[in-house]
């Protein structure tokens, strides 16, 4: 008796050890795919490809940039131009880097305060942005550059009235294919939609400055998805793609059309090669997620500690996608909510609506999102993307 | 008429919002007056700041790297200042190493700081690329004790101070005892199973029947061997899982755990195992430490007492588990010999052990319903 109780003791235990060692195994595999600091193994290892601008200067052109104002302004756009180009945020920093000083001086130049202004925008400070132009446009209120800036501020704050009013003190200055791309934009979101959108249709491409070229089909693009003409828009956003590839914007835009028409192959395609932006990355995950394939994770955890870092930093500047990254991705209506009404905080364009209404529904909250309804009201603002969220509560 | 070159900003604040803004790392932990840690910067960061694409071929390599690593640690030695109350530490910075992060190469830097006292309020002046890239952060990681806090570094303002709390090792050591204590008393599985080994314990099973054991003697020694090889048992897992020696999915653990408390209810109700359930005790309990330590992993061993803390945790749970046997065994003894006890309270009790145990099992071991 004694024995059969032995054995039959001892037998489980032996498979408790399989076991035990099994798991051992998989958890050491596991720990093992976390990275950690290393020497590499080859003088020749490649550790940083550096983009054309990013390169060490020495103590004397820097103290150049501090008193040549010709040396610096060109400078600065360089700079402003490659963030642009690239979307690297770095390049804003060695922007401001050469700004600082200048931006200390009493007699600091108009031309300089409108690059600030810029830099600032693009770092969603708008109100300091306002406060760098209107100094600037004090000093030289011909200036259609920094009248320009100061519509595109106004206008993603919402404040179209105020908008239009810079729109028309372009006018004085600027082309007038300019002038009126700027007022129709401002139409288009006031109530004027059809219209506006047969006029910069209209607007034959010759009549525009070739800089302002690319801005036509991104307005035209973005009202035909207002009005609800997904294959217009993609129709525009590929043309416009097509005359100008980086620029983002259309590029996200056009992934957004895709996206709604469910093509989420082709949005990978769209993207490819363009993954180290987040805006970008954002629509890749949400691709991912349609097709339900295995790069979604890995997608959606590199997303994630973008978020975090960001956050830690204190950057205001991806709320709005962070917040569609917990609607659409990880699926947290509720903190999608909060990052929803803390961008509203911030910036009012169309998108900016949509996230919050969309995530006001799908938390369960419609009130919450009674803010953006109002402002559609207000506005006579019309977007079909909007309408199934506009009966509200 | 003037070339608006801004133009294309027009439509560029959605655009904006790309690549991850430059950022440098800082993990520290105080002890006392050591603080030691790493630094990281950005390879393309660490060309800017010193220079080290020699060649000017647009690549930076290992080679190159290593080759101007003085003016590299010089750079950082320079913009990485660390004092306690306001007195300077003295820096020590390790060797280069490379890691690896979302947006890139990093250069890894271990370094050491002594202060001249023990550090409890932490002042950083962190001025790395301050004339290059003014939107530059360092993003600090600070861990004194049990306590970890993060931080951002440098900006307009480069110096940050934070104060250091460490608590005391008594009031750790009491922190995780009632920690330990409270875990066994709030998880509920861990007695069942211990009481469904101890029912018994004051019986005797002969000719296919319980019997009263007729001295304390017995019972006691029963009592004492399953409770001791419980404890050893979990205490050895326990140990080994809150050192990261070994690691267990919880799932796998919280449903053995599940598993093992049938096990030993129904063994109550239709014996096999009845002169030796120390080996179950013992079997099983090595499990159940892996359920405690998922506990602790979750409250964090304080890295600057490890040891006491595990150790405060581990007496804490003897002592719940001792205190429940003190208060449930001698009326278990008292009644032994009576029917109800021997037809009731052992098997049905079990039971019904065993239904909430089957439960519990069903519960963890399928994944959850979406």
């Amino acid at each position: 008796m004694a024995a059969a109780h032995l054995k039959s003791g001892s037998r489980p235990r032996s498979v408790w050890g399989r076991l035990l060692y099994t798991l051992l195994l998989v958890s050491a595999l596991m720990s093992d795919a976390w990275s950690a600091p290393y020497i590499p193994s080859s003088d020749s290892q490649v550790l940083a490809l550096l983009p054309a601008g990013a390169r060490h200067s020495s103590v004397a052109s820097r103290e150049l940039t501090r008193t040549r104002l010709d040396i610096a302004l060109p400078l600065t756009q360089f700079y402003i131009s490659r963030a642009r180009a690239t979307g690297d945020l770095r390049f804003l920093g060695y922007a401001e880097a050469i700004l600082a000083p200048w931006m200390s001086r009493p007699d600091v130049p108009a031309q300089m305060l409108v690059l600030h202004a810029t830099i600032l925008q693009s770092r969603h400070l708008f109100n300091a942005s306002l406060t760098e132009l209107d100094r600037a446009l004090a000093m030289t209120p011909y200036d259609a550059q920094a009248w320009l800036t100061r519509a595109t501020v106004l206008r993603v704050l919402g404040r179209y009235a105020d908008a239009n009013d810079s729109c028309q003190h372009l006018a004085a200055s600027a082309d007038p294919g300019i002038t009126t791309l700027c007022i129709q934009s401002l139409r288009g979101l006031t109530g004027q939609l059809p219209n506006a959108y047969a006029v910069i249709t209209a607007l034959p491409q010759q009549a525009l400055p070739p800089e302002a070229r690319a801005w036509r089909y991104s307005e035209l693009g973005e009202m035909a998805e207002r009005l609800g003409d997904d294959p217009a828009a993609e129709r525009w956003l590929r043309e416009g793609l097509a005359l100008a590839p980086d620029d983002f914007y259309m590029r996200a835009a056009c992934a957004d059309v895709l996206l709604r028409e469910g093509r989420a192959a082709e949005t990978l395609q769209l993207l490819a090669g363009y993954e180290s932006m987040e805006p970008m990355l954002l629509r890749i995950a949400i691709a991912h997620r349609m097709l339900h394939d295995a790069a979604g994770a890995a997608t959606q955890a590199l997303l994630s500690s973008a978020f975090t870092v960001e956050q830690q930093r204190g950057d205001a500047v991806h709320r709005r996608e962070q917040a569609r990254f917990l609607l659409d991705v990880s699926w947290q209506p509720t903190a999608a909510l909060t990052a929803a009404q803390e961008n509203w905080r911030v910036q009012r364009e169309p998108d900016d609506l949509l996230i919050l209404l969309r995530a006001g529904q799908a938390a369960h909250e419609p009130k919450a999102a009674q803010p953006a309804r109002d402002f559609i009201n207000q506005q006579r603002l019309q977007d079909m993307r909007l309408t199934p969220y506009q009966a509200g509560p | 008429m003037k070339r608006l070159w801004l133009l294309t900003l027009l439509v560029w604040t959605g655009a904006v919002q790309a690549h991850i803004a430059s950022n440098g790392f800082v993990v520290a932990e105080v002890k006392g007056q050591e603080i030691s840690g790493s630094v990281e910067l950005a390879v393309r960061d660490v060309e800017l700041a010193v220079g080290v694409d020699t060649n000017h071929d647009g690549k930076v390599t290992w080679g190159e790297v290593r080759a101007n690593a003085p003016q590299l640690l010089q750079y950082i030695g320079q913009h990485l200042l660390l004092s306690a109350q306001d007195s300077a530490c003295v820096l020590n910075l390790g060797a280069l190493q490379i890691n690896e992060r979302v947006d890139g190469s990093y250069v890894w830097l271990p370094f050491t700081a002594h202060c001249p006292a023990a550090v409890q309020r932490l002042s950083i002046h962190y001025s790395m690329m301050d004339d290059i890239d003014p939107s530059h952060r360092g993003l600090l990681t600070l861990t004194a004790g049990q306590v970890t806090q993060s931080g951002v570094l440098g900006g307009p303002s480069a110096r940050t101070a934070f104060s250091v709390y460490s608590p005391s090792k008594w009031r750790t050591f009491v922190e995780y005892l009632q920690a330990g204590i409270w875990h066994i008393w709030s998880g509920i599985d861990h007695l069942l199973f211990l009481l469904s080994l101890l029912l018994p314990a004051v019986l005797i099973r002969r000719h296919q029947h319980w019997e009263p054991v007729t001295a304390v003697r017995p019972a006691l020694f029963s009592i004492l061997k399953v409770v001791t090889a419980f404890t050893l048992a979990h205490s050895i897992t326990l140990t080994l899982a809150a050192l990261n020696v070994v690691r267990l999915p919880s799932r796998l653990t919280e449903s053995v755990i599940a598993a093992s408390i049938i096990v030993a209810a129904v063994n109550n109700i239709f014996p096999v195992v009845t002169d030796s359930r120390a080996r179950i005790a013992f079997a099983f309990g090595l499990l159940h430490g892996f359920g405690f330590a998922s506990v602790l992993a979750d409250m964090g061993l304080p890295s600057g007492a490890r040891l006491l803390s595990l150790v405060a945790f581990n007496l804490g749970i003897e002592t719940g588990q001792l205190a429940v046997v003190l208060a449930v065994m001698p009326i278990a003894y008292a009644v032994r010999a009576s029917l109800v006890y021997r037809r009731a309270v052992l098997p049905w009790g079990s039971a019904a052990i065993a239904a909430v145990a089957l439960v519990w099992l069903v519960q963890r071991a399928l994944p959850p319903i979406v």
